[in-house]
């Protein structure tokens, strides 16, 4: 995991980086446009809640106002007046009942109104209808419309909703509008206007006027007490409670219109002519309703925007990340050797380019590769050359100077013999330019050698040449016995006194031909073979800087090292005046040449 | 790029868009209940006249309902008394299987059946006003009428401390009602040391109520008039009211709000009645009901109480809504 996300391969850093990138962004833009949203219907909802909460109040107000028209309408009656001045004294009960004609009058001509009563400060409470009888258990003048009224003067005075008592025997839920009856020249109070006004048309446009299914409206009056509530019941028995200091605070706090406590939105507007704080109540729950299905609707539009840039993205990181895994595994063939050309690729035109720029080095190493192989094989070639071309130039006038005297000594048989040996010696060693001749040709170019070299140095030495027939036809490097038979000669038996002794021989071991060379001479020292043995170590090249000794056996080793590989060539094991064995190896071929 | 990997992180990202848009959607957790059928009321009587008991009922059902999203159904029969009709009713009803059954029972043994055949069906059932004699309702939501009766006493105990005249008549609507027999059990705690002359059974007849009070003014030693029901109390007031003087030596109790009582109460002929809140009744049975619904815990007894109404308190603005109910406007 922890490498998946740190970032190990181009395509997942791209992919990542770009996925994450993508993901604060959508996450982002959806927080923001999901809150924006919700603030959106919540304002809006708000707003028209707010809306409908004036027009209620307005309506409320403009109902009293209407009432208020009534009440003056009636104080202003031409009946009334004269009635209240006392101007028509004697016709008392007749103007009573022109009085009760008018107020009986307005109750028929408006059905929202429960009663209209005056109640004049000395004389018989006039109510609409003569057959109503005032509650005898009660003092009207007690009652908090009249005290208020009295209070006002000639200003109208309304009440909260109560049950009015006033008529025996009749209970109804009533708004009442009061105000004083004043004489017009003086402070004179006279008596009482009462209007009552049903409850219902209140309670009606309160319920009409609510929002959704939950949302309900009630009114409080200046002091806080309840003018209407839906479920009064449940407010006055504590089942429902309403946060009304908290709705009264509202209304000093002129920066906030909205109290929430959470559940519920509440707003408040005052009727200017009543007091009353009409309040709305909007459940949380009815504002956002929609809000389940926005989120989800949010949340699905984000869930599909990020697979698509997930996809995509996976889609670039592999458009990149392809071509340039082509591009990597081809030049990973390069570790195996093989250099191979990329070709026509599809990809970006960087990439293209790029490869086109790597085929180009490629066939470019390919080229300087075979110019280095033919250059090495070149130089292998002169170095053999040069190789061959060191042997003995001593030995043939020595042997020509043998060959000299015995012609002198008349010893024909010899000189034939020599002669004859000498030719098949320059036979073999030409071979006709050819590299590897058979183990048998070797073999006779050794015994050629050493038949010469017996002539000359007469019993001198005695050899033995032990070679496995089955490796005759074997191919061998060309004279590489010879200089080892040589060494063994000038460097091994000449230095000693008496006869010595040569063995050569041949046989196959783990599948390498292993010649050996073994004289009894003079041996070398330690030093001498450490010596010699650095020498052979040493890189053909700088063979000038060692002595001469051993010459011939350090170019053979050179040769059968270029020819065969660095694992091939000479050893050689010394012990002084013990002798010398030097063992040859190299791996079997057989029939076909090359070089 | 591996498969899964694309896929895991596409997870983690919904997920996290999904955790993160919840902590914005905390407020809206829902409390309606959503069901298939409405649940199922059955009341002891529909056919109400005004204002009536019931229809303050219904309207405390109703508002619970709105509340919480709950539909219903209302039936039950014209009367009260019609109580094999109810039977019926309840029977009918249980066979088509409501989510739930809300009952208030006419008569306290005979409905046992139709409430043990219910729960066989498996539907829940919730009693209000009056019960079964039986444990399988669930809840039962009502005036504790004991504790009515108690409050009753209590307040005629207060009334006659003053008064010479020591004894006390209760006048009961019925023998074999359960309300009577609780506000009775109820008064006669409350009274244990003062002199209960008897309880005189009226048969929810006023008339009964206003001959037999006649006779109990003749005695000098009466000093209270405990009514055990509406039927009762007007027929004791009548004849409190018409006697002369009985008004200031006879202290009367009584139960219900019908308009006559009430004006009996403020004219003085009757000092004090009981009330009960049968809005607050029907409200907390519908209530009771959709917690029930929505596996919240229930209490198995729920008393929506009862209030103690005096001449002085009766025109208090939190009481003048229970005693003189608005009209409703649909």
């Amino acid at each position: 995991m922890k490498k998946m996300l740190g970032f190990g391969t181009l395509g997942s850093r791209i992919y990542s980086t770009f996925t994450i990138m993508m993901f604060a962004a959508i996450f982002v833009m959806q927080l923001v446009a999901f809150r924006f949203t919700v603030n959106t219907v919540q304002n809006s909802t708000l707003e028209t809640n707010r809306t409908m909460l004036g027009q209620l109040t307005t309506q409320i107000d403009s109902y009293i106002v209407g009432m208020e028209r009534i009440s003056n309408a009636v104080l202003e009656d031409d009946e009334l007046q004269s009635y209240i001045l006392g101007k028509k004294d004697a016709l008392k009960s007749d103007s009573i009942a022109a009085v009760r004609t008018t107020l009986e009058n307005y109750i028929q001509a408006r059905d929202d109104i429960s009663e209209i009563a005056i109640f004049p400060k000395d004389g018989p409470v006039i109510m609409s209808d003569q057959s109503l009888e005032v509650n005898p258990w009660i003092d009207f003048t007690k009652q908090p419309w009249y005290q208020d009224a009295m209070k006002a003067h000639d200003q109208t005075v309304v009440t909260s909703s109560y049950v009015q008592n006033l008529v025996k025997g009749q209970y109804s839920w009533v708004v009442s509008l009061s105000r004083g009856i004043v004489a017009e020249q003086g402070q004179n109070f006279l008596g009482v206007l009462l209007v009552d006004l049903k409850f219902n048309r209140i309670q009606e446009l309160c319920q009409s006027m609510a929002i959704g299914e939950k949302g309900y409206n009630f009114i409080l009056d200046s002091q806080g007490n309840y003018v209407f509530h839906p479920t009064q019941q449940l407010v006055y028995s504590d089942l429902k409670s309403e946060p009304v200091r908290k709705i009264m605070a509202l209304l000093e706090d002129t920066e906030q219109a909205v109290y929430n406590d959470g559940e519920r939105y509440f707003m408040v507007e005052t009727s200017p002519h009543t007091g009353w704080h009409v309040v709305s109540v909007l459940p949380s729950e009815e504002i956002v309703t929609d809000w389940k299905n926005v989120q989800f609707s949010y949340a699905a539009i984000g869930l599909v925007l990020f697979l698509i840039v997930g996809l995509a993205t996976n889609g670039v990181s592999q458009g990149i990340t392809k071509p340039l895994r082509k591009l990597r595994d081809i030049m990973k063939s390069v570790d195996t050797g093989d250099f191979h050309l990329i070709g026509p690729i599809k990809a970006t035109e960087e990439i293209q380019e790029l490869a086109r720029d790597y085929d180009i080095m490629v066939t470019r190493i390919r080229e300087l590769m075979q110019d280095n192989v033919r250059e090495q094989e070149l130089k292998r070639k002169s170095d053999l050359k040069a190789l061959q071309a060191q042997i003995n130039p001593h030995f043939l006038y020595n042997t020509l100077d043998s060959i000299i005297w015995m012609g002198e000594m008349k010893q024909h048989k010899e000189v034939v013999q020599m002669t004859s040996a000498l030719s098949k010696l320059f036979r073999i060693s030409i071979s006709k330019g050819r590299e590897l001749i058979p183990v048998k040709d070797e073999i006779a170019h050794v015994q050629s050698y050493l038949t010469i070299e017996e002539m000359r140095y007469r019993d001198k030495f005695d050899y033995i040449v032990d070679v496995d027939p089955a490796l005759y036809e074997v191919k061998t490097l060309k004279i590489t016995l010879q200089p080892l038979v040589e060494n063994a000669i000038y460097h091994g038996i000449k230095e000693v006194d008496g006869k010595g002794f040569i063995r050569i021989t041949g046989e196959e071991k783990e599948g390498d031909v292993v010649f050996t060379v073994h004289d009894n001479g003079k041996g070398m020292s330690r030093q001498q073979l450490q010596e010699l043995r650095n020498g052979m170590e040493t890189p053909f090249d700088e063979r000038s800087s060692y002595s001469n000794m051993g010459m011939g056996v350090r170019n053979v080793h050179a040769r059968l090292q270029l020819y065969f590989g660095e694992e091939f060539g000479l050893t050689c094991d010394s012990e002084p005046d013990k002798g010398t064995t030097i063992t040859i190896r190299f791996p079997v071929r057989r029939g076909e040449e090359s070089v | 790029m591996k498969k899964w990997f694309i896929l895991l992180l596409s997870l983690m990202a919904a997920l996290a868009l999904f955790l993160v848009l919840s902590i914005f959607y905390d407020q809206t957790r829902s409390e309606t209940v959503e069901l298939d059928r409405p649940i199922q009321i059955v009341m002891k009587s529909i056919e109400t006249e005004p204002m009536d008991f019931w229809e303050i009922v219904m309207r405390g059902m109703r508002e619970a309902a709105k509340e919480y999203g709950l539909d219903y159904e209302i039936s039950g029969p014209s009367h009260e008394k019609e109580i094999d009709l109810q039977i019926e009713m309840v029977n009918k009803i249980i066979e088509k299987r409501p989510p739930l059954l809300l009952l208030a029972a006419s008569d306290y043994e005979k409905l046992v059946p139709s409430v043990e055949r219910a729960s066989e069906l498996g539907i829940p059932v919730i009693t209000f006003d009056s019960n079964v004699d039986s444990s399988i309702p669930i809840s039962f939501i009502a005036t504790d009428n004991i504790e009515a009766g108690k409050k009753a006493g209590d307040e005629l105990k207060r009334l006659m401390k003053g008064s010479s005249r020591r004894e006390i008549a209760i006048v009961s609507h019925i023998k074999e009602v359960s309300t009577g027999i609780d506000r009775e059990a109820g008064v006669r705690e409350s009274l244990q040391n003062e002199q209960v002359i008897g309880t005189w059974y009226i048969d929810v007849e006023q008339e009964k109520a206003y001959l037999a009070t006649l006779e109990l003014l003749k005695n000098g030693e009466l000093g209270g008039i405990i009514a055990l029901n509406e039927a009762s109390a007007l027929g004791v007031a009548d004849a409190v009211a018409e006697v002369d003087g009985a008004r200031d030596r006879v202290w009367v109790v009584g139960f219900d709000n019908a308009i006559q009582e009430l004006e009996y109460l403020e004219s003085g002929v009757i000092d004090a009645l009981i009330v009960q809140r049968p809005y607050n009744m029907g409200y907390m049975t519908v209530k009771t009901a959709a917690e029930f619904l929505m596996g919240n815990p229930v209490a198995a007894e729920l008393n929506t109480g009862s209030l103690l109404i005096t001449k002085d308190n009766m025109f208090k603005r939190e009481y003048q809504e229970i005693l003189f109910p608005v009209r409703n406007i649909e």
